[in-house]
């Protein structure tokens, strides 16, 4: 564990900005909120709705982390953290992928008689 | 961000703090190893979520568009990110010696905006039980209940855990070991605003969309 | 366990031990399930019995159930794997003694020793006892005792959270044992696969008892992964590069990484099972939207790199040993460091191949067969390095060598025979066959019970300051072999003549033949098993010849042959400063290895505390309470672990210091004692000559 040398800096300053950080990281996660409630209640085709929940997610969860969490990604901390993020994503990744991988194509087999069934099944109850 | 000493995930108290940021580098990362551990848990409750989205999963009971209430969604949202930016005052206070009460100060307004956002929560479940949507009604309120339950059990236990670190820094000081538990507990209480942020999306405004 | 629940029993009553239902009837099956209770009953009587005659309960009491320190926690998770470990092979016994009687007719088709559903009980305590409270107790137990020593650290990361987790082990294999007595067992194999696991089909305590079990001792394990891999990362010696930790710390690391990411899986299918039986949720229910499969598809996800937690610390064993024994440097370190890494990462991959046959089309299962058969080929390159590792070294015939020989001849056929059932069209075939079991066994048995039992062999020493008995131990790894072969090939024949397995009942006398080999295997591995006890007993008894006071009886080049044997609570006097990979061969090399450091300081070691113990009992209580849905007790034990956490939190805990002074005495005496041994050769290791210190000159690893 090499610390690498921090140099002197101005507490005051470093505070400054670490209360910067954190201003700038509620005011982006708050647009971004803001922004994917608004894409639910405008009146946006339902697969554009989903992709900007999805983007607005995924950029406010990297604000979270890098503002809040105050993981940096650009080397200057010990690389184990980010690594370490990185390595627990690609794992859900095949762990959260595969089951929905699994899940629906056993789904599909089961209840609806192939791909096509689906569609014709939806939402039955209403 | 200039401070480039940081050894752990979440504020770093520097090498002003010595021996308790030396401590914390590996305190403070075995914690995280553990929240990472944790959000497999949630990953697989997620993806589980998803595989019960669909009709057969809700088998005939209430759906998304009847139980959801995206306003109430919207509050929850609120309360629990103001609760996370507020943590960063205790992490600054704590870091630049504002002194025992600014600390417990805005812990205790992390835990009562925690509070606010149980409270919505709670008063969402009961309104969706009255509703004829309780977990016993089908797989896909099962997953539901589970998921956005079990966020909410966290949010309690942080809750619990601020109220504890108050007691302890009333009683103790804050001394280093109590430093690193902030720290810890800070990791802990920004990790939920981070699975909030993949439930408000996945489970509430998705299937909503 | 119909009739309503009592306020203060919850279910409990009189009616639920195996005595009762020996009273009621008197057959074969009912005696063996009372003679189980009283056996387990009358251990604990004897064996408090035996703590109070030697007045061992403070001994045991200060210097172990209340040790933070992890050589001494390894210890304890070993003795606790022993113990179920002679659980595992009896039931193993009975389940194939059954099987050799059980063959009936087409007008009386059930026959045998025990009952179909006693048969039932067996195997899915046999499988639960062997994966988490045989198997993973004796790899954590190692992993504690070697690896703080092995990187040249005082002590794991977090020596307090290391004492939990082995209460919360051992609060889980203490649930599995007092089923025994109170209750029975769930029915559904050690997987327990709903809904047949479901509150329709399986009413009553028995799944509860896996569940809690599993639930508890999975957050230890949990816990341990991260305590591993923080010790791993933060806790080396100076100078200890990732690339110069011996092998053993990186399979350890595996291991860590794997505990890490696949408990929760585990977590996550036994919670939602434990709300469907409970609360009446749906996740796994045939009704109201449930689906079964997802429990198959979470399970699986742990159970898969369960399979390679389970098998890489042998690796890691096999990977000294083999050097060491043959007086040579590791062949092929580096690459046997990506083969481990790539194995604990696609261990991810593969975990459909547990249901090949539960209805997903063709290419999921082909996605998942290849990912099945690449995970071969790091596990083949391991065995070509531990055999180019012995190749023309000088190697010396011990036990653990046997283990490894064993492992090579047996293994190989396992890993080959999952090769075989990664192809979907052939697992087709034989899926839910006795060829399943002859499989899995014949992978689990030499690989994690010969690797752990050697490694044993080999680090015994180290804890206790006396070398196990050669001969025995010979004697013993010969009959597991032996055992194993005659138990398990027979079943490779049984599965391909098309029996399936956990049968209770069969009406092919073809069988029989394969039976009773299998039968007589049996027997081999119960005299194996009386072998291993008889190898502690007699060491024990001569372990004034088998002494080895100077510390390295094996001339190894690991710094865990540095220290005195038995080891010292603080390991090392100085944290040594590590300048090459085997950094003790290496020093050996250099000539006059056991040089004094050149002064001694205070060491602060974590004082004792009875946290653990206390969270232990906590958690006991909470499992044993919700499986009788005594809820008074649940709530309470539920409310005592975070308050216990809590109080701990509030007193600020000063560590035990030990003074310079009583450092440097110690290391003085040893270093004076090492001076005075004569030098023992590699060919006196197993004579009365080898005291601990070895000829360095021999050194050539």
């Amino acid at each position: 564990m090499t610390k690498p040398n921090t140099g002197e800096l101005d507490p005051q300053d470093n505070a400054a900005s670490e209360v910067r950080s954190y201003a700038i990281g509620f005011i982006v996660s708050l647009l971004l909120t803001v922004g994917a409630f608004a894409a639910v209640l405008a009146d946006l085709p339902s697969t554009w709705a989903i992709i900007c929940i999805c983007i607005a997610a995924l950029l406010q969860i990297i604000t979270h982390l890098r503002n809040f969490l105050h993981l940096s990604f650009s080397g200057g901390q010990s690389r184990e953290d980010l690594l370490l993020v990185l390595f627990s994503v690609s794992l859900l990744a095949i762990m959260a992928g595969g089951t929905w991988y699994i899940m629906s194509d056993l789904g599909g087999r089961m209840h609806d008689g192939g791909e096509a069934g689906h569609a014709a099944h939806a939402m039955p109850d209403r | 961000m200039s401070n480039n000493s940081n050894l752990y995930p979440g504020l770093n108290l520097g090498d002003g703090h010595g021996e308790a940021h030396e401590q914390a580098e590996s305190t403070v990362f075995g914690f995280w190893v553990f929240l990472m551990s944790d959000l497999i848990i949630f990953g697989i409750l997620f993806a589980s979520y998803a595989s019960y989205l669909d009709p057969v999963g809700m088998a005939g009971g209430p759906g998304p568009q009847d139980l959801f209430d995206i306003k109430s969604v919207a509050i929850q949202t609120g309360f629990l990110l103001l609760g996370g930016v507020a943590y960063g005052g205790v992490s600054l206070a704590m870091k630049y010696e504002h002194g025992r009460a600014r600390v417990i100060g805005w812990l205790l307004v992390c835990a009562a905006l925690g509070a606010g956002f149980l409270f919505f929560e709670v008063k969402d479940f009961i309104t969706q039980a009255g509703k004829g949507g309780t977990p016993q009604v089908s797989g896909w309120l099962s997953s539901y209940w589970t998921l956005v339950g079990l966020h909410g059990v966290h949010v309690f236990s942080g809750i619990l855990w601020i109220l504890a670190m108050v007691a302890q820094i009333a009683i103790r000081g804050l001394d280093e070991v109590l430093k690193v538990r902030l720290s810890m507990l800070g990791v802990f209480w920004h990790f939920l605003d981070l699975v909030w942020v993949g439930i408000f999306s996945f489970v509430f405004l998705v299937p909503l969309a | 366990m119909s009739g309503q629940t009592s306020p203060i029993f919850g279910n409990l009553n009189w009616n639920v031990t195996p005595y009762t239902d020996l009273l009621r009837d008197v057959n074969s099956s009912t005696i063996v399930g009372a003679g189980a209770a009283s056996v387990l009953v009358l251990g604990a009587i004897a064996g408090v019995a035996f703590l109070t005659y030697m007045r061992w309960w403070g001994p045991l009491y200060r210097n172990w159930l209340t040790s933070p320190d992890a050589k001494k926690i390894g210890v304890m998770y070993i003795v606790l794997a022993l113990v179920m470990l002679a659980r595992g092979i009896i039931e193993g016994f009975v389940i194939r003694a059954h099987q050799a009687t059980a063959l009936g007719t087409l007008t009386a088709q059930e026959s045998g020793l025990v009952a179909p559903d006693h048969f039932a009980q067996l195997f899915s305590t046999h499988g639960t006892i062997m994966i988490f409270f045989v198997a993973m107790p004796l790899l954590i137990g190692l992993i504690n005792f070697v690896l703080p020593q092995q990187l040249g650290a005082r002590d794991m990361a977090f020596p307090v959270l290391n004492q939990v987790s082995l209460g919360l082990t051992a609060a889980g294999a203490a649930l599995v044992m007092v089923s025994l007595l109170i209750g029975k067992f769930g029915t559904g194999g050690w997987t327990m696969y709903p809904p047949y696991t479901g509150k329709i089909f399986s009413p009553g305590e028995g799944v509860d008892y896996w569940l809690w079990a599993i639930l508890i001792s999975g957050m230890g394990s949990t816990l341990t992964g991260m305590n591993f891999a923080v010790t791993i990362f933060k806790e080396r010696a100076p100078g200890m590069h990732m690339m110069r930790m011996p092998l053993f710390c990186w399979t350890s690391l595996c291991v860590a990484i794997m505990l890490i990411y696949a408990m929760p899986a585990l977590t996550v299918s036994s919670l939602m099972l434990v709300l469907d039986r409970y609360a009446d949720f749906h996740f796994f229910t045939n009704a109201s939207g449930g689906n079964m499969m997802n429990y198959a598809n979470i399970f699986w996800m742990f159970g898969h790199p369960e399979v390679y937690i389970l098998i890489l610390p042998a690796f890691g064993v096999f990977s000294e040993i083999s050097s060491t024994f043959s007086g040579k440097r590791l062949y092929g370190y580096t690459s046997l460091v990506i083969a481990s890494m790539s194995i604990a990462v696609i261990s991810f991959t593969v975990w459909l191949h547990h249901f090949f046959t539960m209805g997903q089309s063709a290419g999921v299962n082909i996605a998942f067969g290849i990912a099945t058969m690449i995970i071969g080929i790091p596990t083949g390159v391991k065995i070509y390095d531990w055999m180019a590792t012995m190749w023309r070294g000088r190697v010396r015939i011990t036990a653990p060598i046997v283990y490894l020989t064993g492992f090579f001849l047996l293994f190989v056929i396992g890993g080959l025979s999952g090769i075989i059932l990664a192809n979907p069209s052939i697992d087709y075939q034989v899926h839910n066959s006795t060829f399943l079991v002859a499989h899995f066994h014949n992978v689990i048995i030499p690989g994690v019970l010969y690797g752990m039992l050697a490694g044993i062999h080999y680090w015994f020493p180290k804890a206790f300051g006396f070398r196990l008995c050669e001969t025995w131990g010979r004697r013993t790894a010969l009959l597991f072999v032996g055992g194993f072969i005659f138990t398990f090939m027979p079943l490779y024949v049984l599965g391909l003549m098309g029996m399936p397995r956990r049968s209770p009942t069969f009406q092919n006398p073809d069988y029989m033949p394969w039976m009773y080999i299998a039968a007589v295997g049996a027997v081999l591995m119960l005299c194996a098993l009386a072998s291993l006890f008889w190898t502690f007993w007699t060491s024990y008894r001569n372990r004034l010849s088998l002494a080895v006071p100077g510390g390295d009886p094996w001339n190894g080049s690991t710094l865990e042959w540095s220290s005195p044997a038995p080891v010292p609570e603080w390991s090392f006097p100085r944290i040594p400063q590590v300048t090459a990979r085997d950094d003790w061969g290496e020093a050996k090399r250099a000539g006059d290895p056991w040089k004094a450091p050149e002064r001694y300081c205070d060491i602060e070691m974590p004082a004792n505390t009875a946290h653990g113990l206390l969270i232990a009992a906590a958690a006991t209580g909470l499992g044993f309470a919700m499986v009788w849905h005594i809820w008074w007790l649940a709530i309470l034990s539920f409310l005592a672990i975070p308050g216990l956490i809590a109080l701990r939190g509030l007193r600020v805990i000063e560590p035990k210091i030990i003074t310079a002074a009583e450092v440097e005495e110690a290391d003085q005496r040893f270093r004076q004692q090492v001076a005075s041994l004569a030098p023992a050769t590699r060919a006196d290791e197993e004579t009365e000559r080898n005291r601990g210190v070895p000829d360095i000159s021999e050194f050539a690893g």
